[in-house]
């Protein structure tokens, strides 16, 4: 993504920004102040805009080499689905894990969780009990301190979906 | 149940040494509301409860900060790691989009 802004470009950011002005304010309009930072973390969107708005359009490395996605291939009840996130990298405070994202594609909510680590951690570890609607992708979004992203992902097939609604 | 909400139990491994890197499971009896719909199948707009944010600290300092969602499971449960450097508590708050305020603490000690 190191060329220049084109009219192509432009426009499609601006297609995208447009979608999230539209999901915001027909979808879940945040009762004002009280959800703050992290309602702006989940919205209901596509996983493409979600990631989107999340990373811009910063490129991605593919980290299955160090990222441990640990998630069970058939979850029966999709609304409990334990997923940790473990990764082989140095934590120390000149080169370490920042932030871990969990992301499951075809939720209506895709951006699940997000882990912003300390090199006190000693681990770039996370874990968390999570909903999937239905059979999706499950992502792992690893940001280091340099600002390099790397993603992994695992498929989950869900036999009872657990968003509801 | 209703007056469990926010009660949160802390695990941390019994056998520890000084510099071993430790897991901390916690959970919390929280209902983590989902979204809703009607029977057109519109959103239903309203404040739904679900913890937003959990903040992890050990011996004082910041170790974690995990951001949920409503994607996050009912009563969730979620783990993270820290370094044992020294005997100490560590300490979970979380803050739900109800303007909750919970905490709990558990102590790391050395065998």
């Amino acid at each position: 993504m190191a060329e220049p802004i084109t009219r192509r470009a432009a426009l499609g950011t601006l297609g995208t920004v447009g979608v999230a002005v539209a999901a915001g304010s027909l979808g879940v309009p945040a009762p004002a102040g009280a959800q703050g930072s992290s309602q702006a973390l989940g919205l209901q969107e596509s996983v493409q805009d979600g990631l989107k708005r999340v990373f811009g359009g910063r490129p991605m490395k593919d980290g299955t080499a160090i990222i441990k996605l640990d998630i069970p291939p058939i979850a029966e009840n999709g609304a409990v689905v334990p997923v940790n996130v473990e990764v082989n990298a140095p934590m120390t405070p000149a080169s370490y894990v920042k932030t871990i994202w969990i992301v499951a594609d075809k939720n209506r909510i895709p951006i699940v969780a997000r882990a912003t680590l300390t090199p006190e951690a000693g681990q770039a570890f996370v874990g968390a009990n999570i909903r999937l609607g239905e059979t999706t992708d499950v992502r792992a979004v690893v940001e280091q301190s340099d600002g390099t992203l790397l993603t992994t992902r695992r498929e989950v097939k869900v036999t009872v979906g657990g968003c509801g609604g | 149940m209703a007056g469990d909400v926010g009660k949160i139990r802390i695990r941390v491994p019994s056998n520890v040494k000084a510099g071993d890197v430790v897991r901390v499971r916690c959970l919390v009896i929280h209902p983590m509301e989902r979204i809703e719909r009607d029977a057109q199948g519109k959103v239903i707009d309203r404040n739904y409860n679900y913890i937003t944010r959990v903040t992890a600290t050990y011996l004082g300092k910041p170790v974690a900060v995990i951001d949920l969602t409503q994607s996050v499971s009912e009563n969730p449960a979620f783990s993270f790691a820290l370094k044992a450097t020294a005997p100490g508590p560590v300490k979970v708050t979380l803050v739900d989009t109800h303007g909750g305020k919970y905490e709990g603490t558990a102590d790391i000690a050395f065998v």
